[in-house]
Order: structure tokens, then C-alpha cells, then sequence
């Protein structure tokens, strides 16, 4: 299913339509569900969040406006602040269970990804790579398995302050560097 | 306390979609977000420049029975939901049509058994506080004139050891202020706005957050945000 499908999929949705939804589950619970377990690592508490993930997905799908968002950004974003939102409220995970760094997949031929959003994975890709480490791995570590300023801390063995002025400066390069690449090609 | 330059808004919004942000960082940018649209496209951009990372993560396919559990909540979800989708029309209908004040009060206070609030009155503005259009979990009355604020739990669960807190966020305040901790039996009833301007009170968002019992210690709210809602003018 294309990304221009699951707009209309998503209209459907939004006028109560449960085959619809059940079809919008089907296309895009895969793709969710990676998200959300690299985040909580659990999945006794990944399989329930999912669910309510698609539940507040059933409620706001009126809401979702496609000039704004691609169905499956919107989707992913609501995914990630309920994992976090758990996360927050849980037991945090020991920082030995993670990995040392973190790889971003150089491409994808993820169906559900359309053209624009390949390209976008690859500007954000070479702007990372601009970032030097271990703040590269810092703000890759917090955004994909939810770690907080305390256990990058703990990782990086730095002061917590040390962790959000670091945090800063790589979020300020890497909009410079996105913004640059936009004006850039447009 | 200097007030923060509109950089560093935008890397504190780079911080909440990360999800760095302590615990009241991140309550006080939720809430202000929901009334702010600028800060709102800020932190959307930041969740745009993000997202192919996340949409790169390979995908994992679910148990068979998150599926099957799903369809089952739905069924409850969709059943407690046309209740307050039910009201709401009915409070749009009634705005709509102007009818008179205490035929809307008395029918939506009947309708979700809130019978302890006193006869509506024109200066009386009742808010839902839910966390989406299917979960209404508390009503708020506001009699703006005296500025007596009525809260009760329509639907709201007891949570042990915890505390609802509820804050009044607007712009003009800064960050949200604590309006005192909730009970979840029976109505609340305070002069808890007695200090505010009618206009900020009027416009402001009205928020629930869950904070440890007796509320946050530390003044901002600290827990997270639960159920939101904004005022009805019930007479026009």
C-alpha cells in the first residue's frame, strides 16, 4: 500500500469505518511495532501500547491533516510518545543492555515510504554524520531506544548538564544543516 | 527567572521530540503546546526533520493477538465513546440554538449524574476534561463572577498512591499554575481562581495531571498529563 493509499484508507477511518481500520492495522502495525519494542524492549508492554497506539489512532484520525504530515509520520509519532510516555512511568532499563552505537539504515525500500521520505532519511542521514561523537550516538540513542538525559549520562559518563548542553549543540547543527540542504536544493 | 529566547524554545522543542526532557519540562511544553499554535509548528518541525529515522527502523511483526485484543477493545472504546460524543453534540446543538441556561445545565448534569453542582447560572462555564473526544474524565463548573470552581471525576480511576493535580495554562500566566489536587469521590469545590483576570480564565486550558500523592512537590506540574479541556460558555 503506497502512501497516497493510506490517505484515503485514513478518510476512511475517520468516518468510523472498522474495515478500514483493520486494513490501516494490517498495513502499518509491522512498522509501529519495531518502533515501539525499540523503545520499551518489552514486549508484554510493547503489545498493549500498540494497541492503544491504534486506539488513539481510531479517535484522532479525523484530526490527521495530509498537508501537514505523511499518514505514516503521523502514525509513527503518535506510536513514539506513547512508548515514551510508558517508558517515562516504568522501571528505566539498565544502560549495559543497549548497544555501544547506533547505525541509522542507510536506505529503505519500505513500501510505505514514498519517494520524498527516502530522500528525507538520507538528508537527515548526512547531517548526522556531520554531528561528531558520541553526540552522534547521544541524540540517535535518545530518539530511537528513549533514552533519557540521566541515562546518557550514565552511558557517556558525563554530568547530566554536560549531556543537555551537548544535546543542544547537535540539535542546533543538525536544523542548520537540514535547513542549509533545503535552501540548497529548492 | 529570565524568559527563554525563542532559540532556546527551539531546542527545548528539539529536546521534547527526542524525549530528553525531565518530567516537568516536558508536562509544561505538552500543555503549552496545546494552546500554542507556533510552539505547536515548532516542535511539528522537529518531529518532520526526526521521522525517517524512526520510519527506517526495520519493522517488527506483532503477535497475533495484539490484533484480535484490539478489536476487543475497540468494541468498549467505541461504546463508552458515544456517550460523550453524544453529549458533546448535544452541548454544540444547545450553544447552536441558544436555549436557556439551566435546560442545558440541568440536561448535561443529569446526563453524566453531576447532580451536586448548584443551579446553573449565566456567569457558569463547564468544561470536559478528557483525553480524547471518547474519554471525558472530569467536568470542571466555573462560576466566573464568585470564580468558585466545581471539579468532579466523571470517570476518572482512583490511582494508588498518586494524586490528580489541576493546573490553569494560558499564555499570560507563563508556565501553568496549580489549581489543587482532585479527589476522585464526590465534587471539589474551591475559590481557586479568585486571583485571575475573567478573560484568562475564560480562555485558559484546563489540565489534569497525575502527581505523587498530595500533589506535585515542586509547584510545576511534574506527572503526566491525563485530560485536558477548555471552558463552554453555556449562555449565549
Amino acid at each position: 500500500m503506497d502512501a497516497s493509499e493510506l490517505v484515503t484508507i485514513m478518510k476512511q477511518v475517520a468516518q468510523r469505518d472498522r474495515q478500514a481500520f483493520a486494513t490501516l492495522y494490517k498495513s502499518t502495525a509491522a512498522k509501529l511495532y519495531g518502533v515501539v519494542l525499540r523503545i520499551l524492549y518489552r514486549p508484554d508492554l510493547s503489545d498493549e501500547v500498540l494497541q492503544d497506539v491504534y486506539l488513539k489512532i481510531w479517535d484522532k484520525a479525523a484530526d490527521f491533516d495530509a498537508t501537514k504530515s505523511s499518514v505514516i509520520t503521523w502514525m509513527v509519532t503518535i506510536a513514539r510518545n506513547r512508548a515514551l510516555d510508558i517508558k517515562r512511568r516504568k522501571q528505566p532499563q539498565s544502560v549495559e543492555d543497549l548497544p555501544e552505537s547506533v547505525e541509522i539504515a542507510a536506505e529503505s525500500d519500505d513500501p510505505l515510504q514514498s519517494r520524498e521520505l527516502r530522500e528525507a532519511l538520507q538528508q537527515v542521514n548526512l547531517c548526522m554524520q556531520g554531528i561528531e561523537q558520541p553526540k552522534r550516538d547521544m541524540v540517535l540513542l535518545a530518539y530511537l531506544h528513549g533514552l533519557s538525559r540521566e541515562q546518557l549520562a550514565q552511558k557517556f559518563n558525563a554530568p547530566v548538564a554536560t549531556i543537555k548542553t551537548w544535546l543542544h549543540r547537535s540539535l542546533a547543527q543538525l536544523r542548520l544543516c537540514l535547513q542549509s540542504r533545503a535552501e540548497g536544493s529548492a | 527567572m529570565s524568559t527563554p529566547d525563542r532559540d532556546d524554545i527551539g531546542l527545548l522543542a528539539g529536546e521534547y521530540v527526542l524525549g530528553t526532557l525531565d518530567e516537568s519540562e516536558h508536562n509544561d511544553l505538552s500543555v503549552r503546546r496545546s494552546h500554542n499554535a507556533q510552539l505547536d509548528q515548532i516542535i511539528t518541525a522537529w518531529e518532520q526533520r526526526f521521522a525517517p529515522l524512526a520510519l527506517a527502523i526495520k519493522p517488527v511483526e506483532p503477535p497475533a493477538e495484539v490484533f484480535s485484543g484490539l478489536l476487543r477493545r475497540l468494541d468498549s472504546h467505541v461504546r463508552a465513546g458515544d456517550n460523550i460524543v453524544q453529549l458533546q453534540r448535544q452541548v454544540k446543538r444547545w450553544r447552536r440554538v441558544a436555549v436557556g441556561v439551566s435546560a442545558l445545565a440541568a440536561s448535561l448534569l443529569a446526563y453524566v449524574g453531576f447532580q451536586s453542582l448548584r443551579p446553573a447560572q449565566p456567569d457558569q462555564l463547564v468544561a470536559v476534561l478528557q483525553q480524547s473526544d471518547t474519554s471525558p474524565a472530569f467536568l470542571v463548573s466555573v462560576d466566573i463572577k464568585s470564580r468558585e470552581l466545581t471539579i468532579r471525576s466523571v470517570a476518572a480511576p482512583a490511582q494508588q498512591g498518586k494524586s490528580y493535580e489541576l493546573w490553569i495554562v494560558n499564555d499570560k500566566l507563563g508556565a501553568p499554575r496549580s489549581l489543587g489536587v482532585v479527589d476522585t469521590q464526590g465534587a471539589t469545590v474551591r475559590r481557586a481562581l479568585v486571583t485571575y483576570d475573567s478573560t484568562v480564565v475564560r480562555d485558559a486550558v484546563y489540565a489534569i495531571t497525575l502527581e505523587p500523592r498530595g500533589g506535585s512537590p515542586t509547584g510545576h506540574a511534574t506527572g503526566p498529563i491525563l485530560y485536558t479541556g477548555k471552558l463552554l460558555e453555556m449562555a449565549q
